[in-house]
């Protein structure tokens, strides 16, 4: 028997430290955050060779090939809240950071999901919606902090989701 | 709640029972791990944006209470371990949780059986264990001074008596 389990029980028994309402409420509001019919993008690990600056390093499209150098503003492997999601096609990097308590996510899809396409980048409470740049680059600042995905919506085609990632300072 | 197939068929109404049936014990194992009231918040969340994206593969709707529990103990170990200034692995938090069946002791009147078996431990585990419980945030430090014994003895002495709590609890089982 886990000892966490056995000091839940038995803090659940003392009933000293019931759930805080919000954290309920977040939980029944977690539901609308459901994407029926749209593709999970799972977290790949990225390869960065030891001692390489993020702005040297090559960018690999999703089919393989060499994609255009990131410049130093714009989300590189090595950066510390850097993640790569692929799925159906797509790749989606994220780099999240906690700005002066603000949550700001930028990030890439490739390869260019078309001039049509969206990306939403959704927290719990809130989430914002941008058009990519022609080279698939979005961003956005000004979110809360915690939990947060990017959703890449292209009409005609599922929208395809990244894994909920945390982002605290 | 009716049983069913499979989760990919929630709706709000199921969603809120299950909100309802397991968020206190998602709640109490995340603050059993120590972390802070903004921390567990988002262990807890953490579980049930999991569910949200995994509601259609999850296999057994009866195990879904335990895949809660084991879900958020993930992330709340992840959150404790980055809460003391270690960098977590995210190899370390497996993002699908197999149910782990030792959950189902997550339970208010389990609880106050177990309550009820500390009295036989006798002291210092008594009140060492009841400070812990009640304040899984305390330092060593804190408890040392509130029990007037050296803080280097409580780890040592919350490892012996929580042992001994878990044998009394499982002998009791067993019985």
């Amino acid at each position: 028997m886990r000892d966490e389990y056995l000091l839940a029980a038995l803090r659940m028994g003392a009933g000293a430290d019931p759930v805080p309402g919000r954290v309920s409420a977040a939980a029944r509001a977690a539901f609308a955050l459901r994407l029926p019919g749209g593709v999970a993008a799972d977290e790949v690990a990225v390869a960065v060779p030891p001692g390489a600056r993020s702005a040297d390093l090559p960018r690999q499209g999703a089919d393989g090939s060499a994609g255009p150098r990131l410049g130093a503003a714009e989300a590189a492997p090595d950066a510390p809240g850097f993640h790569r999601f692929t799925a159906a096609g797509l790749t989606i990097d994220v780099e999240a950071s906690v700005v002066e308590g603000r949550l700001e996510v930028a990030g890439q899809i490739s390869p260019w999901p078309g001039p049509d396409a969206r990306v939403e980048v959704r927290t719990p409470h809130v989430g914002k919606v941008r058009s990519p740049s022609g080279s698939g680059h979005f961003a956005v600042s000004g979110l809360p902090p915690g939990w947060v995905s990017v959703v890449c919506h292209r009409p005609g085609l599922p929208p395809v989701f990244t894994r909920w990632v945390h982002v605290r300072p | 709640m009716p049983e069913r197939n499979s989760l990919a068929d929630l709706d709000q109404a199921a969603w809120e029972d299950l909100v309802a049936r397991f968020d206190g014990r998602m709640w109490a194992v995340a603050r059993a791990f120590g972390l802070s009231a903004a921390d567990a918040a988002d262990a807890v969340q953490g579980a049930w944006l999991k569910m949200v994206e995994r509601a259609d593969t999850i296999r057994d709707p009866g195990a879904v209470g335990a895949w809660l529990v084991t879900t958020t103990r993930h992330e709340a170990a992840r959150l404790s371990r980055r809460a003391r200034g270690e960098t977590p692995a995210d190899a370390d938090v497996p993002e699908a949780a197999a149910p782990d069946p030792a959950a189902a002791v997550v339970d208010a009147d389990f609880g106050r059986q177990v309550w009820a078996r500390l009295d036989l431990l006798g002291e210092p585990c008594r009140s060492l264990i009841r400070l812990w419980v009640l304040h899984p945030e305390a330092r060593y430090a804190q408890i040392a001074v509130r029990l007037d014994v050296p803080v280097g003895s409580i780890g040592p002495t919350r490892a012996r008596c929580m042992a001994r709590l878990r044998a009394l609890v499982e002998e009791e089982a067993g019985s």
